[in-house]
Formats: structure tokens, C-alpha cells, sequence
């Protein structure tokens, strides 16, 4: 048995089992338990979908894709919490229009949802799977596992369910609750590898981050030209507070709270209506009703906000640390030529790690780095970008960061020129030497906004 | 379509029999009083009637429920819903004040609303008495409370055993003026047991036992003829 394939068919399997009860006793408590079966239409459209992407072109889509689309269909599932919370609340998001209730649409709706919520984690761990079976050889044995996994959590959860049915956590669960529930279970068992990769928090955190960066980062281009007096050195080191990585984690934390937070307020703070009934008595009795619903759906999303942080700070902390910096290895360039070779005793270029270098030339030290991408080819850039002080990037999985930044960048898209990017040099790859003209990299490093580095103005 | 109808009751402990098969019926919005000797079961009755004890056999039916047929819990929640009670002994709560008193019952039903609490006490003429707790009050205050607490929550029935047993006659009357007072003005039904001939000239109708059995069901009127 392999056990990475094992546990991403356990992961998988317990997320279905869990989603099935949730939605059950959800939609036992809104008594329209046909609903079920739609969803099961969706779970196996899903599983269908999932292994006819197999047949796809290899490399069509990749696992960072697929796990970009993971961490888009959790924000959809956020957003959507955010939708029927607001619905709940009062205003018609359908504006009068549309039924939700009848049978047809409300169908359609939950095969969509499905569908929403399980092909993207059954493309990525299909696609994780396939690239297992190729790496251990073995393609019945990968395959094999996962399914015994998905078995152990089948079994795990009927024979739980064969002495405890809790279907009374239907009365925990609003829609708006459900969707919650959803993005959750997206963020806490999103990720398409094995046990390394059971959250999405460090791919939603390095999106948040990207996000704040780009936002602040833009205005301030924008808004500011470089000798700008308000560029000093006090001003940068302030502004540079925002492009930390520790502001960016804070924030995106806050980001994800404050939907659960909004939630808490709407249980408990939002007033209710006045209950129509003939006696105080019976209009006490409406009122303690509506609170303890109320108090009964706040309940799970505290839960998550406690989940939340506590992830945040396992997770979250390890993603922002771990940075990989490559020390430079000197070069020197010979007839306006620089040849970096691509294998020797101090490394190998194709090892999918960072490689950097320095130049020295009139008295600055120029730096340029190599890295391989997934399909084998290698791009070289100075190691700076357009914006940034020339802090440089160290590498972090399958990403290069910023140092000065933050900014993550995949691996794969590293030599696509402009904004964050590092600056592109057009190289000729050969099977032992990398040349580059030395007249490109000159040209390129003067791009580099000098002006500045963390360490203050220059 | 009477409120209460009560079929063939036997109620039998080991040692005795209390009750040896009584059928009656209270529409709704009678006041009716249960009289009868020390140990004819009235107090049994009323009991049964109220869901606090069970009978052995037969049937009582509530408002179109058989009470005899319903769980402890679904019992549990028909008490809170339909009926209030009051007994000889206050029962309060001691470290309560009035007001936390009443409250309590209304906690139990579904939530505590303070103002409404106090508004009942009002009625029963206990406005300046809010914040008294049980022993620095009276008998006939302490009934007073017991009856703003039994009838906060609107139950449609009211059951009183021996409401004035410990009362003397000004307390007695001051009692019975209110409970006739709210009677008329909220139209629940009582149910009211009582050793006093006093007492049970107030209301519409009197049932008598003796050992175990229902042996006259008169009005009132004609007993004060
Ligand atoms: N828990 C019990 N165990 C055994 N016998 C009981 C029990 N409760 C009541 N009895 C008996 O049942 C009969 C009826 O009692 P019940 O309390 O109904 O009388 P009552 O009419 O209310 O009398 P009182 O006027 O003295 O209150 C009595 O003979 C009594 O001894
Ligand atoms: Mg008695």
C-alpha cells in the first residue's frame, strides 16, 4: 500500500461522508430531504468529470491550477456564505424573482453546487494520484490505496452513523450557515496532496497576501513618482510595514473573520422582529424561540472562527517562515559574454531549487538567478524586479517571494516580464552552459529601481 | 367541546384506594370547585388532572389531548403550556425576590422578561411588594405571588389545591376577590379543591367526593338557595 495515495483517498472520502451529513440534516430540518438526491447526481458527475479530465492533454491543466481553482471555489463558497447571509437578513437577492423552492431549480442549484464544491478536489487529487502511480511506478498499487482509504473513511463514518445518527445538527445549520460550513471544509481539507497539504491556509494566505500587495503597491505607483520627497527613508520604512509579510498575514486573517464575525453579530445583535401572538406568554415563547435558533446557529461559526485561528497559527506561521535564500556564486563575464554552467560541483541548475549569481561590474553588484520550471525549461532573470528595492527573491515550494514584498510568485510564470515579476533575460540554455550577453543583463539591471532598497534611500 | 373530560379513573396504590373510577367534565372557562372529607382523593384528582401523577386507569383528556398517553417530556412541555398551579404551601424560592420569583416561571416557559414580571404583580396588588422576598411577606401575600406565577405563562387552566388552607378569612376573601377578578377577566378555567364551604361558594359548580368516587355535581347557585 502506498500511504500518500491511502490518505488522500481517506482525506477525500471523510470530506464526502462529512458534506453528506451536514446537508442531510440540513435539509431534514427544512423537511425537503429529496434534495439528497441531487446531490448524489453531483457527486458522481463529479467523480465521473474528475477521471475523464485524465484523459485531458497532460499538462493542460497542472496541480497548481488545480489547486488555484480549489482556493477560488472556496472563496465562491465564502462569498456565497456572505450572499444567503445577507439574504437572510432581509433583502431579496432574487429580486422577487426565481423560486428556489420549487423542485426543478432547487435541484439544478444543488447539482451545480456539488459539482462546484467536489470536481475541483477530485481533479487536483486524481491529477496528484496519476503523478504518484508515474513516481512510485506503479499504477494499480497507487490507485489501490486511494481507494482503500476512501473505504476506511466509508467505514469509519457508517459504523459511527450505525450508533449515532446526529441529524439534530440540522437545526445548527441555516443556508447561509451551510455554505459556511462549506468553505470551510474546503479550507481545512482543500489541499490535493497528502498529509503536508491538508489546508488551504497557506495557498489563501499567499493569495491575500498577492492581493494586498498589488492594492497597496499600485497606489502607491501610481500616486507617487519615485523621487518624490515623500519618499524617504522614514516614509519607505512605513510603507514597508504594509508590504510585510506579517501585515499581509494579519490582514488576510482579519479578511477571513470578519465574514464568521459578521455572522456572530447578525445571530446575536440583530434585532428581531416583533412576534405576533395573542398573550405575552405566547409572544415570549416566539421570541426565546427566534434566540435560541439564533444562539444554535452561531454556534458552528464560532467553531470555525476557532478553527480558523488555530489553523492560521499552525499553518500560517510555517508559510511565511520557511523561505529558501540561495547565497550568490560570483561570475564573471568574459568578451561581453557571461556563461553560467548548468551542472558543477557547486550545484545543478535543474534541481528545481533557486540558483543565484553576482556580477561584479563599476563598482554595483549585479545579481541574476536561474531556476527550472515544471516542463523542464529554465529561466533565467535578474534577481530584482521593476518596483521593489532590489531585495531579491527567496524561494518558497513551488514559489519564488519577494523578500522586500512578500509577493509570491509561481515558479512556472518566473521570466514573465513586468510589475512583480524579476526581470526577464533573454539566455541561451544549452546542455552544459547557459550564456547571456553581458550588454542584456546592463541593459535590463537599469530598469532596476535602485533608488531604494529596505535599507533606505541610496 | 369541554376543556377537561376525565373517563373512569382508578388511581390504586398499594395500600389504598384513592380513586375508584371518576368521570367528569369542566368546560372551558368554568370556575369548579372539589370538595369532600380528608382522604376522599380530591387532591388526586387534581393531580392527575394536572399531569403531576398518573392514574392507574382510564383516560383524561385536555383540550383534545389524552394526557395519560403523552412521554415525560411531551407531559413536561404540555404542564408549561396549559396549565398553572397553586397549592396550600407557596413553594417560592426563599433567596428570590417577588419579581424573581415570577421570572422564574417565565424562564422555564420560554424567557424572563422583567417588565412583564412586574406588570403581573401589579395585578395582583403586590406593586409595592417588587423586590420583598417570601419571608418578608405574608401568607396572603405569598399566595398572591404564587398566583401572578401560575398564570404568567396564560395557561388555559388553572388548578388550585387548598389555594386558602392556611389563610385567615380577610386574606381568604382578598384571594378569592382576585382570583375572581382575573377569572373574569382572562377566562381561563379553574379547577379548585377545598375543605371550605366558604371558598367553594365562588365559581359556577360544585363536585363532591367521598372515598374514591364523585357522589354530587351541583351549581353553585343552588347551594346558596
Ligand atoms: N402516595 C400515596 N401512597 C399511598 N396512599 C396515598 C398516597 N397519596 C394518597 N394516598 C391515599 O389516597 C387517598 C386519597 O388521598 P388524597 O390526598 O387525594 O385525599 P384528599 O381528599 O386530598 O385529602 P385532604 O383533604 O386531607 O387533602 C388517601 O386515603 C390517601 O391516604
Ligand atoms: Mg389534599
Amino acid at each position: 500500500m502506498i500511504f500518500e495515495a491511502k490518505l488522500i483517498g481517506f482525506k477525500e472520502g471523510i470530506k464526502i461522508c462529512l458534506v453528506w451529513l451536514v446537508l442531510y440534516s440540513y435539509l431534514l430540518s427544512k423537511e425537503r430531504k429529496e434534495l439528497i438526491k441531487p446531490f448524489y447526481a453531483g457527486l458522481a458527475l463529479s467523480a465521473a468529470a474528475a477521471f475523464l479530465s485524465l484523459l485531458l492533454p497532460a499538462g493542460l491543466i497542472s496541480k497548481d491550477d488545480a489547486g488555484n481553482i480549489i482556493s477560488m471555489s472556496f472563496a465562491a463558497f465564502l462569498i456565497l456564505s456572505g450572499a444567503a447571509l445577507y439574504h437572510a437578513s432581509g433583502v431579496n437577492l432574487f429580486f422577487g424573482k426565481g423560486d428556489v423552492r420549487s423542485g426543478a431549480s432547487a435541484g439544478i442549484l444543488v447539482i451545480s453546487g456539488s459539482l462546484l464544491f467536489f470536481l475541483p478536489d477530485f481533479a487536483g487529487s486524481v491529477l496528484y494520484l496519476q503523478g504518484l502511480a508515474i513516481l512510485k511506478d506503479d499504477l494499480l498499487m497507487t490507485w489501490a490505496s486511494a481507494c482503500a482509504g476512501l473505504l476506511i473513511a466509508g467505514i469509519v463514518f457508517f459504523s459511527f452513523m450505525k450508533f449515532y445518527k446526529p441529524y439534530r445538527l440540522g437545526s445548527f445549520f441555516g443556508l447561509p450557515q451551510l455554505f459556511l460550513f462549506l468553505s470551510m471544509a474546503k479550507l481545512f481539507g482543500g489541499g490535493i496532496k497528502g498529509i503536508s497539504e491538508l489546508s488551504l491556509i497557506p495557498s489563501v494566505q499567499r493569495g491575500f497576501m498577492k492581493f494586498i500587495h498589488d492594492f497597496i503597491h499600485q497606489t502607491f505607483v501610481l500616486l507617487l513618482v519615485p523621487d518624490h520627497p515623500i519618499l524617504k527613508k522614514t516614509a519607505w520604512d512605513f510603507i514597508g510595514i504594509f508590504f510585510g509579510a506579517g501585515f499581509a498575514s494579519a490582514v488576510s486573517l482579519l479578511l477571513l473573520l470578519s465574514l464568521p464575525a459578521l455572522f456572530i453579530r447578525h445571530s446575536l445583535f440583530y434585532p428581531l422582529p416583533e412576534p405576533q401572538g395573542d398573550t405575552n406568554a405566547s409572544r415570549r415563547r416566539i421570541w426565546a424561540l427566534m434566540l435560541s435558533d439564533r444562539r444554535k446557529k452561531a454556534l458552528p461559526v464560532m467553531v470555525f472562527m476557532v478553527f480558523i485561528v488555530a489553523a492560521w497559527f499552525s499553518y500560517g506561521g510555517e508559510a511565511v517562515s520557511k523561505i529558501y535564500k540561495p547565497q550568490p556564486r560570483p561570475l564573471a563575464a568574459d568578451g561581453g559574454i557571461v556563461r553560467i554552467p548548468v551542472k558543477d560541483p557547486a550545484g545543478d541548475i535543474m534541481d528545481g531549487r533557486l540558483h543565484k549569481f553576482s556580477l561584479f561590474h563599476e563598482g554595483e553588484v549585479i545579481r541574476i538567478m536561474a531556476v527550472r520550471r515544471s516542463d523542464d525549461s529554465v529561466s533565467v532573470c535578474l534577481d530584482a524586479c521593476e518596483i521593489c528595492p532590489p531585495d531579491g527573491y527567496g524561494q518558497r515550494d513551488d514559489h519564488l517571494v519577494c523578500v522586500y514584498c512578500g509577493t509570491p510568485i509561481a515558479v512556472d510564470s518566473v521570466g514573465e516580464p513586468g510589475g512583480c515579476n524579476p526581470i526577464p533575460l533573454s539566455a541561451d540554455v544549452g546542455e552544459r552552459f547557459i550564456t547571456i550577453e553581458m550588454s542584456e543583463i546592463l541593459k535590463k539591471w537599469s530598469f532596476v529601481n535602485s533608488v531604494k532598497t529596505s535599507e533606505g534611500v541610496k | 367541546m369541554p376543556l377537561i373530560t376525565v373517563n373512569s379513573i382508578i388511581k390504586e396504590y398499594e395500600t389504598a384506594h384513592a380513586l375508584r373510577g371518576v368521570s367528569m367534565e369542566v368546560k372551558k372557562g368554568e370556575w369548579v370547585n372539589i370538595m369532600g372529607a380528608s382522604g376522599s382523593g380530591k387532591s388526586t384528582l387534581l393531580n392527575i388532572i394536572g399531569g403531576l401523577d398518573s392514574a392507574t386507569s382510564g383516560d383524561v383528556i385536555i383540550d383534545s389531548v389524552n394526557i395519560e398517553k403523552l412521554s415525560e417530556d411531551e407531559l413536561a412541555v404540555f404542564r408549561r403550556e396549559k396549565i398553572g398551579i397553586i397549592f396550600q404551601q407557596a413553594h417560592l424560592i426563599p433567596y428570590l425576590t417577588a419579581v424573581e420569583n415570577v421570572m422564574i416561571a417565565q424562564y422555564f416557559h420560554s424567557m424572563a422578561d422583567e417588565s412583564e414580571a412586574k406588570e403581573a404583580l401589579q395585578r395582583v396588588g403586590l406593586g409595592q411588594r417588587l423586590s420583598h422576598r417570601p419571608s418578608q411577606l405574608s401568607g396572603g401575600e405569598q399566595q398572591r405571588i404564587c398566583i401572578a406565577r401560575a398564570l404568567i405563562n396564560s395557561p388555559e387552566l388553572l388548578l388550585a389545591d387548598e389555594p386558602t388552607g392556611n389563610l385567615d378569612r380577610e386574606n381568604t376573601k382578598m384571594i378569592l376577590e382576585l382570583l375572581k377578578k382575573l377569572h373574569s377577566e382572562d377566562h381561563f378555567t379553574i379547577v379548585l379543591v377545598t375543605h371550605d364551604h366558604f371558598v367553594s361558594t365562588h365559581g359556577d359548580r360544585i363536585l363532591t367526593m367521598e372515598d374514591g368516587h364523585i357522589i354530587r355535581d351541583e351549581p353553585v347557585n343552588d347551594l346558596r338557595s
